[in-house]
């Protein structure tokens, strides 16, 4: 049997961090740890929500690479194991993730990235009003663009396209909105963009990639849009407009407005359940789901290639753009 | 696209129904226990250890569910992590023990090949005695 006090070790390394505007004070035994968190890290300038506290193990003697994901949850409590050597503790009513690592998972910059950090937001966020939504965010000139979406719409491609067509990425397959004064503000984690295998056919660029499996057992490739294609990545930004992706079998592309009714049955069908013990944290909650259910919001069908999409919402976000300063 | 709330699946088993219910009141004590499972529900409430707990200021909530859904078992070493109010027991994939102090509540899920002897007389009393 091992025993480890996370009260009682010595947490020698310390710093506050910012992740999709939640500050995070952090505390860990490894500088290795520490480095890698920072380099995620974005300004604590831009944090816009009151934080949360990582306290994090990490044990030296172990290499053990994370294993496979196993998570469980009670009342204000959940878990997550990652092999044996890995354990993870949210405990949402005291907005701590308290954990012990192996010395590999903590020097794993893409597992943080891609894995450890979103989770921690989407099981943590809850209690902070950070609110992840299923969709993918992009920007341009300063205003945000939603895209959501059931899966297999093509949000994903879409957003490829629309950062090789002038927009800024912010983020695929979740964007953490929070409350900021009166309206909403969008984050993205740098999470990679996941493409299906069939993607290689409109960006020829994936070519040189290598599918890889993903967290959900599918085979899509994972890349970092910056280095793949040489998009400009913003972390937050101030949506606009919330667009409802679909596809129609013709090369069209045809807007219709929807109601608020619909974009928040939308926005709640992407949020856990939470127990009754979370309660005031799902009041939260509710309160950044109505301002995202009051932005103007389309259903936008459309086919053909991602690139003639984008390039007809480009047209779109232009045209609303000119109504709204008018 | 109904208005109908559509959730996402239980993913986290936080919803499993839990019918086997057991409460006693000793004053402002109150010692709950709930599970999915009669035999662990049986056990728990049996268990000197957890009476003795639960007869503490604040009385203890115990919801222990039998993990039906877990995936291979990838071992049997107990790990003991102890942050704040909470002490956690891990026993590879499928057992966890999770004691809140100031909320005075044991919750867990337990793997099928745990047997409710071991978790009983060995799991539950070494978390609530470190």
């Amino acid at each position: 049997m091992s025993f480890f006090s996370i009260d009682q070790t010595d947490l020698n390394y310390s710093m506050e961090l910012c992740f999709a505007g939640a500050g995070c004070d952090l505390r860990t035994n490894s500088s290795e740890l520490v480095r890698v968190l920072e380099g995620l890290s974005t300004s604590t300038s831009g944090t816009v929500l009151s934080g949360f506290k990582m306290r994090l193990v990490v044990d030296e003697s172990s290499d053990e690479a994370a294993g496979e994901p196993h998570f469980r949850g009670l009342h204000h409590v959940v878990m997550a194991s990652f092999g044996r050597s890995n354990v993870f503790v949210f405990d949402i009513l005291r907005r701590t993730l308290s954990a012990g690592v192996s010395a590999a998972v903590a020097r794993d910059s893409s597992l943080w990235k891609e894995k450890l950090i979103p989770i921690t937001l989407g099981v943590l966020g809850s209690a902070m009003g950070l609110v992840p939504v299923h969709c993918a965010c992009l920007e341009l000139n300063g205003d945000g663009l939603l895209i959501a979406g059931a899966s297999g719409a093509g949000k994903s491609t879409l957003s490829v396209a629309l950062s090789e067509d002038g927009f800024n990425y912010v983020s695929d397959d979740w964007t953490y909105i929070s409350r900021l004064h009166d309206g909403i503000v969008a984050h993205g984690t740098s999470a990679p963009v996941k493409l299906l295998p069939d993607a290689v056919e409109h960006f020829r660029s994936l070519q040189r990639l290598s599918l890889q499996r993903s967290m959900n057992g599918e085979l899509a490739y994972e890349v970092d849009i910056a280095e793949a294609f040489g998009a400009r990545v913003e972390r937050a930004c101030e949506p606009r407009w919330l667009i409802f992706l679909e596809r129609t079998p013709g090369a069209e592309a045809v807007f219709t407005p929807m109601s608020s009714a619909e974009a928040r049955s939308y926005v709640k069908s992407s949020v856990e359940r939470l127990p009754p013990q979370l309660h005031e944290a799902a009041a939260t909650r509710e309160q950044t789901i109505e301002r995202v259910a009051m932005l103007p919001s389309w259903r936008f069908r459309y086919g053909g290639t991602p690139q003639f999409g984008a390039k007809e919402l480009r047209e779109f976000v232009v045209h609303r753009r000119q109504e709204i300063h008018v | 696209m109904t208005n109908e709330r559509c959730w996402h699946p239980d993913l986290l088993r936080r919803f499993v129904p839990t019918p086997y219910v057991f409460s006693k009141c000793d004053g402002p004590n109150r010692f709950l226990v709930e599970s999915n499972d009669l035999e662990i529900a049986l056990g728990v409430r049996h268990s000197d250890i957890v009476h003795c707990e639960g007869n503490r200021a604040g009385g203890l909530l115990c919801k222990v569910i039998r993990d039906h859904w877990a995936g291979p078992i990838d071992g049997s070493d107990i790990t003991i992590v102890s942050d704040g109010f909470l002490r956690i027991l891990y026993m590879g994939r499928g057992t966890i023990l999770i004691h809140d102090r100031e909320r005075s509540e044991l919750l867990g899920f337990i793997a099928r090949r745990v047997q409710v002897q071991e978790l009983i007389s060995s799991l539950i009393p070494t978390l609530l005695n470190g």
